[in-house]
């Protein structure tokens, strides 16, 4: 898929290569941004800072990393610069922070039609971020780990191992009584 | 009590069950954790519990997708980045970028004076210090050489002193204390 986008790149037809990196990219940017902001709007603005900034570097990329990685990488940066924009002084690995506090209460004020959802999305909050992050684009990318690992920048492993721990402990918080009960 | 699902899985095959429930287990490993199943109640209980639970999160996370002006919205700020600049927006540019350099400047040659200035009047008062050690020192012999008469002059010199190091530091001309980029 790749491949047209580079041949173009190297032949400096960057107007035309961004043509076809657009329809191929922004899908799985704005997920990737979506993991990390939680939030449909700011994802999609965030997809299109990228983007923008994708088209203007393009002529300076040099192809030594693969184009997918330098993409995902301008779109992590371009989500942790709106993290600390919107607040400089949280602290995102705390599950206790405020940032976490403010996300559990919006799931908290949405539709109330499913408890159990709800509670489900609340308990992923508790998570540390970088799990909360491999958890929500797992679902999103169709349970790849391959597209998680490419998009967080991680190792497979890691990826794995992130999913494996997040999915146990939300198991085991989903059903407290049970496990006190045993 | 007995719930074989709180007790977890085989810890040899924690990692196997949940890639097989992903669908990601190479297919070799994949029969091999099969036949354990088959014959582990608890890893076959646990196993189940844990695609069931898959299969809740999986529906309970919100499947969001761009909006329908996604497109036409990138295109247009693509355009207005493309198209050449006016006049107007030119000049505007250029009196932003000027404003920022002279603000950058002059934050520079505030700092760079305050710790001048800093600096040379705690050189001074070290120097005066270190003088006042050597003067008591020797303030027997010389009241007998200048009958005291030194006292006075000596001070307002070491004061003009301190006073155009403070001076030279915040007009930012003493570079040999280091102070200065």
């Amino acid at each position: 898929m790749d491949d047209g986008i580079e041949q173009h790149l190297a032949a400096g037809r960057h107007a035309r290569a961004f043509d076809l990196l657009v329809p191929a990219y922004r899908d799985r940017v704005f997920r990737l941004s979506y993991s990390i902001l939680k939030d449909r709007a700011a994802a999609e603005d965030a997809a299109q800072e990228t983007l923008v900034r994708v088209w203007k570097a393009l002529p300076g990329f040099d192809g030594r990393a693969a184009l997918g990685t330098w993409i995902y990488a301008i779109t992590r940066n371009t989500c942790l610069m709106e993290l600390r924009r919107r607040r400089p002084q949280v602290s995102f690995d705390d599950p206790d922070s405020a940032e976490a506090q403010h996300a559990a209460e919006s799931i908290a004020t949405g539709p109330a039609e499913d408890p159990e959802r709800d509670n489900l999305l609340r308990l992923l909050e508790t998570l540390p971020r970088n799990q909360q992050e491999a958890v929500r684009l797992f679902y999103l990318e169709d349970r790849s780990y391959e597209a998680v690992a490419g998009q967080l920048g991680m190792p497979l492993g890691t990826v794995k191992n992130l999913l494996h721990r997040a999915r146990k402990r939300l198991m085991e918080l989903a059903r407290p009584d049970e496990v006190k009960a045993a | 009590m007995n719930d074989p699902t709180l007790m977890g899985p085989c810890a040899d095959y924690e990692h196997d069950l949940v890639e097989l429930t992903d669908g990601a287990l190479p297919r070799e490993r994949a029969g091999i954790v099969q036949a354990h199943l088959a014959q582990c109640a608890r890893c076959k209980a646990w196993t189940d519990a844990f695609a069931a639970f898959d299969a809740r999160l999986a529906t309970a996370l919100p499947q969001p997708v761009l909006s329908p002006q996604f497109d036409a919205r990138l295109r247009e700020r693509i355009a207005t980045l493309s198209r050449p600049a006016t006049r107007g927006e030119l000049r505007a540019r250029l009196e932003h970028e000027h404003d920022d350099l002279i603000g950058t400047l002059a934050r520079a040659a505030r700092r760079r004076a305050v710790l001048g200035a800093a600096g040379s009047v705690a050189a001074s008062l070290c120097v005066l210090v270190a003088m006042r050690d050597v003067l008591a020192q020797h303030a027997a012999q010389l009241q007998a050489v200048a009958g005291g008469a030194w006292v006075l002059p000596g001070a307002l010199g070491a004061l003009v002193v301190v006073g155009a190091l403070a001076w030279s530091a915040r007009a930012g001309t003493l570079p040999l204390l280091g102070f200065s980029r």
